[in-house]
């Protein structure tokens, strides 16, 4: 017959170790920490787990909005993604010229353009300057203040 | 033939009242279970201070996570699991910074000591203040110290203590049974000098 060990008989419950234990000093939180506790519990609860899934969908919603509004919005807005954008460039023993790089965050304005336009022509870099004049009126077809400062 | 269904224990039921809105269930929750909660994390970490930080982080995690809740065991074993995992970052967290502080050689000097709760005076402190049974408690190890206490605060039994500690049943066995043997034997050493003193008092009288 087998044998109920110690593990066997303090499981039952009520063992000496047990009644022991239990007659000990009995610590609890300080009450200071109950408040918190139940006030935050509270304040949880204002925020309704339930309408989580709502918030998600509400924030779904307006993610597509916005990205349908990027690809389908204005064609002033593709004007502007098209644009050529600046870079640095070291024209040979000339300063530090801005040329155009595809970087769709740095879009110029058309006055920096051609003013940039007309610092290549000044540096004797025609070529270049017909190229992003070129470039300048297939972007801003009506454009015409200071074109004559960057005439060839 | 269709399994039967385990009956929701009451607990599991005002966890579900709270998590659908209702206030007064966590307090009913609380008020049940922050004494348990509280011994079992003062006399595994053996600090009131770091035992109030890890009393209310408990909680805390309980409430943030309470719309994921689902009553699929006895809610004390959810509520444990939360303060096992916690306290075992704790001493994670408290071996990390131990570590750090022996191997930097400026942190040692300017802060040679160790946490206050790892101090050989406020361990002693505390065990002072303990009665033999706790101060038996208080050397056990750990792992040994844990089972015993999830079973004596909240009378869970070696499977449901097994899963709260994310180990076998028979780990968990092994450990409570360990925990009983060591516990007893400290008892029945302190009894022993007790018991002297009240026969020599006897005998002086």
């Amino acid at each position: 017959m087998h044998r109920p060990d110690e593990l066997d008989e303090y499981l039952r419950g009520d063992s000496p170790l047990s009644r022991q234990y239990r007659r000990e000093n009995a610590p609890l939180p300080p009450h200071a920490l109950d408040r918190r506790i139940l006030e935050s519990s509270r304040e949880a609860r204002g925020a309704a787990p339930q309408l989580a899934p709502l918030a998600f969908a509400a924030s779904v919603l307006l993610s597509v909005a916005l990205v349908l509004a990027i690809l389908f919005g204005p064609q002033t807005a593709q004007h502007a993604k098209n644009a050529p954008r600046v870079v640095r460039a070291a024209a040979h023993g000339a300063p530090a010229l801005r040329l155009y790089s595809s970087d769709p965050v740095h879009v110029r304005t058309p006055s920096a353009w051609l003013a940039d336009i007309a610092a290549l022509r000044r540096a004797g870099r025609n070529r270049e300057a017909d190229e992003q004049l070129r470039r300048f009126r297939s972007a801003y077809p009506g454009y015409a203040a200071g074109m004559a400062a960057i005439a060839p | 033939m269709l399994a039967r269904m385990e009956p929701l224990d009451a607990d599991a039921r005002l966890m579900l009242r709270y998590r659908d809105g209702h206030s007064e269930a966590f307090s009913a929750l609380y008020a049940r279970h922050k004494g348990p909660l509280y011994r079992y994390l003062l006399r595994q970490v053996r600090n009131a201070g770091a035992a109030s930080d890890l009393f209310q982080e408990v909680w805390s995690h309980l409430i943030a996570t309470r719309a994921r809740y689902e009553a699929r065991a006895k809610f004390a074993t959810y509520l444990f699991h939360i303060a096992h995992n916690c306290t075992i970052d704790f001493f994670r967290r408290d071996r990390t910074a131990r570590r750090a502080a022996r191997d930097d050689p400026e942190a040692q000097a300017v802060e040679p000591e160790a946490p206050e709760y790892q101090r050989p005076d406020a361990m002693a402190e505390f065990v002072e203040q303990q009665s033999a049974l706790l101060a038996a408690l208080s050397s056990l190890p750990r792992e040994q110290r844990e089972a015993f206490l999830l079973h004596e605060e909240t009378g869970l039994t070696i499977e449901e203590i097994a899963r709260v500690t994310d180990v076998g049943v028979e780990t968990a066995k092994s450990r409570l049974r360990y925990a009983i043997t060591k516990l007893k034997k400290s008892l029945t050493e302190a009894q022993i000098p007790a018991a002297r003193r009240l026969e020599a008092r006897n005998a002086s009288a």
